[in-house]
């Protein structure tokens, strides 16, 4: 049956995307909630919380709404607007958003009522993403980064000579905990790095007319990218410059293979291009973006899809996130593990 | 603002129950789910949560249906053991907006089924607040699950958005899991414990004066090995409540199985351990000798005060305890309890003014409250009880004291302080 899943676990879902996009960020986040979606992020989607709310200096100001029936059933939105005004006369904060979840989504809170409100009641910016729980965490992730791009990022700034706007490096897309990685490989070939939203905060994004071009490292960040293009006339390219290098050796001594590589599209695009004299399909779980797509790479609809399509492959490696590995029983072949966080939860080792 | 709101438990007091400071109520601002207090907060994430608790019948499945974000952090479970019993059913917009979902439940468990390689006692259904707002008959539709699989289907509502309503989700699953006894002959000389999703602690005292009192079977969910073993719950002559949020379920049981119930609170004040033994004793018509054990539990405590004198203790909310009566015993030991993380309510209170007579500057804080982000540790605490206490005070010594084994009673007392003893003298926190 579509859509039952029986073999895996429910992959990160756009609520997650959004917040990763905005945790360091220095905004007040709210998850319009009633706490089990902001237990999911806080407890399993975002690796930063368990580690930086440690750290005064790195806690994020990331809240549940508190929801509950009432609130819902009679569409209380001024309560919530209070309570996230009181919050900012507590916490010192940049902005302010507001996360959708499955309630805002059934009762069809309006958004855009909701952030007017929130402004002129809290006098902060405040942006909202309208994720419904439904859809998974790449989703999140385009709305947030385009939302904080348009709602930020209005300013002409001289461009600064080398340096790259990366958008895309949540741990969501490259199962990292901090964008070290990412900075140390594009440092080594001579740019100046600016990991939007990893490492980095809102004065960055409000900076981006600065960057000389910028990096998208997962399609989640092509709209964004394309905003800044229109807007700034700052071109953009695609790439992955963290593969991990245990993945990147075991990949390496594959040759003349059947091989699929299921990841999101431009980490898998990237593996690919270090694989020898193979037969090479990428797939992914997530959107792919039909101008890096190449023949024969698929879009995994659904778990009964992904068996399918494997079966019919013929494939003699796969190169995923080993957690898949219990969807395949009849797969025989070699299958090379390559962490995705937004699939199982597990960092790069 | 820029360090956390407390109240000192003097000033608490002079309030009253109906002057509580929105800072203390979690429905007046939003939630700081710190990790601190991830585990009793959104118990999805860590601890037993209606996915997990549902999954106590022995041999059950679970089939999730929900948006994708429901079922996310069920992966957690998966290190223990529970990956080939959660399956899931992801909704998608036009589902809730048409309610077509439904319909595809009963084929969903019929589909399930039969992928497994054994029949489940049972196909747990568990619903969120998705289906909360739709108003779904999920009774309905299990009725029809069974009808189509063949294999009884039981409602879990994993309904957040009322959790502070009269039938919250935890009350709610501790129902379901009951929910599948048939009535049979009750034999005089059995009973349950209920209130837990895992046992009491091997050593507790309940066990043996149970025995003392002529009852030779004491039945709890958790250690029911397998489905005949459960069904074997409803034999029960009475019901043994430990947890009040198991109260509902004892209701229902008395109404369609004819077992009564007597409840007891988790305390860790002595004298109110020993009183609640005589009144159930009184219940059942013996006289317990509890000597033995007060004792044990006298011991424990006097040896530790004797040892290391009067600590100061944070204590915290998330523990086997009520946080709150906990301290109340603290102090009463002679001890003093610095700082205390927890939720005030109406039935605690009561310990609230009686904390404040004996350590007025007392500190009560939120865990909740947003101000909680900027808590700093003061240094001036000895030992810390509860996780949440040892995550605010990552340096100092103490213990977690929320294991899944449960502790009660005396025995609760002397694993308190022997847990204590141990971390303290490996400055540890365990």
């Amino acid at each position: 049956m579509k859509k039952l899943l029986k073999y895996i676990s429910p992959l990160a879902p756009d609520i997650s995307g959004a917040v990763g996009v905005l945790y360091e960020l220095g905004g007040l986040v709210v998850i319009c909630d009633a706490g089990g979606c902001a237990g999911n992020v806080c407890g399993f989607d975002e690796p930063r919380w368990e580690n930086f709310q440690r750290i005064k200096s790195r806690r994020s100001a990331l809240f549940s709404a508190g929801l509950r029936d009432m609130d819902a059933i009679l569409g209380r939105d001024d309560r919530l607007v209070q309570k996230l005004s009181n919050a900012a006369e507590q916490i010192k904060a940049e902005f302010a958003a507001v996360i959708g979840t499955p309630v805002p989504a059934v009762i069809a809170t309006d958004y855009k009522a909701l952030k007017r409100m929130s402004e002129k009641k809290a006098s902060l910016p405040c942006i909202t993403v309208d994720t419904t729980g439904t859809n998974l965490y790449d989703k999140g992730e385009e709305k947030a980064y385009l939302e904080i791009f348009r709602t930020f990022a209005t300013e002409d700034f001289p461009t600064v000579k080398n340096k790259v706007g990366v958008i895309g490096a949540t741990p969501l897309n490259i199962s990292e905990i901090s964008a070290e990685n990412v900075i140390f490989k594009l440092k080594n070939q001579g740019f100046e790095p600016v990991c939007f939203g990893m490492g980095s905060g809102l004065d960055e994004v409000k900076k981006a007319s600065e960057c000389e071009r910028i990096l998208v490292i997962s399609p989640s960040g092509i709209k964004a990218a394309q905003y800044l293009n229109e807007r700034f006339g700052i071109s953009f390219e695609t790439g992955f410059p963290c593969i991990p290098e245990k993945v990147a050796a075991q990949a390496c001594g594959i040759e003349h293979k059947n091989v699929l590589i299921v990841h999101q599209q431009f980490a898998a695009n990237a593996l690919r291009e270090r694989l020898c004299g193979c037969n090479v399909q990428c797939a992914s779980w997530f959107e792919m973006n039909p101008d890096n797509m190449r023949k024969g790479d698929f879009h995994i609809a659904d778990e009964e899809n992904f068996r399918e399509r494997v079966s019919a492959g013929n494939y003699d490696v796969i190169i995923g996130d080993i957690s898949l590995r219990r969807a395949l029983s009849n797969y025989k072949g070699e299958f090379i593990d390559f962490p995705h966080f937004a699939v199982s939860g597990r960092l790069n080792t | 603002m820029s360090e956390a709101f407390y109240i000192t438990a003097k000033n608490l007091a002079e309030k009253g129950y109906n002057g509580i400071p929105s800072e203390l109520k979690s429905s007046e601002h939003l939630i700081y789910s710190s990790p601190a207090t991830l585990a009793f907060n959104s118990p999805g994430a860590k601890g037993f949560g209606v996915k997990r608790a549902g999954l106590a019948v022995p041999n059950s499945v679970m089939l999730l249906v929900a948006p994708g974000c429901c079922g996310r952090n069920t992966a957690l479970l998966n290190d223990l053991g529970y990956n080939e019993r959660f399956f899931y059913l992801m909704l998608d917009d036009t589902d809730i907006v048409t309610g077509r979902h439904l319909t595809k439940i009963p084929k969903a468990v019929k589909e399930l089924c039969g992928e497994l390689d054994y029949t489940p006692s049972a196909v747990m259904i568990c619903i969120t607040c998705v289906d909360a707002l739709l108003g779904t008959d999920m009774e309905r539709v299990c009725r029809k699950c069974e009808e189509t699989a063949g294999v009884p289907a039981v409602p879990c509502y994993m309904y957040a958005l009322i959790r502070e309503k009269r039938l919250p989700p935890m009350a709610a699953v501790r129902r379901a899991v009951y929910s599948l006894l048939k009535p049979q002959k009750r034999v005089s000389n059995e009973c349950n414990i209920m209130g837990f999703f895992s046992p009491l602690d091997d050593g507790c005292e309940i066990y043996p004066l149970l025995k003392s009192a002529g009852i030779k079977q004491v039945r709890e969910l958790s250690r029911c090995a397998d489905f005949e073993e459960y069904s074997r719950l409803s034999r029960a002559n009475f019901n043994l409540v430990l947890n009040a949020e198991s109260r509902y379920a004892a209701q229902e049981m008395e109404k369609s199985l004819g077992i009564p119930s007597v409840e007891l609170t988790r305390m860790y004040q002595l004298d109110k351990i020993g009183n609640q033994y005589r009144l159930l004793g009184q219940a059942i018509g013996v006289v317990f000798d509890d000597e033995e054990y007060r004792s044990a539990a006298e011991k424990a405590v006097r040896d530790f005060r004797e040892k290391y004198g009067s600590l100061n203790f944070a204590v915290g909310e998330n523990l086997n305890a009520d946080s709150f009566e906990l301290s109340l015993a603290l102090l009463r030991y002679g001890f003093n309890v610095g700082e205390i993380y927890g939720t005030v309510t109406e039935r605690n209170f009561i310990f609230v003014k009686k904390i404040a007579e004996l350590s007025p500057d007392t500190k009560i804080f939120s865990n909740l409250s947003p101000t909680m982000l900027f808590y700093e540790d003061s240094g001036d605490i000895d030992a810390v009880i509860g996780s949440d206490a040892a995550y605010y005070h990552p340096n100092t010594a103490g213990v977690h004291f929320n294991e899944e084994t449960q502790p009660f009673g005396y025995r609760g007392v002397v694993l308190l302080f022997e847990k204590l003893d141990k971390a303290i003298l490996e400055n540890t926190v365990i």
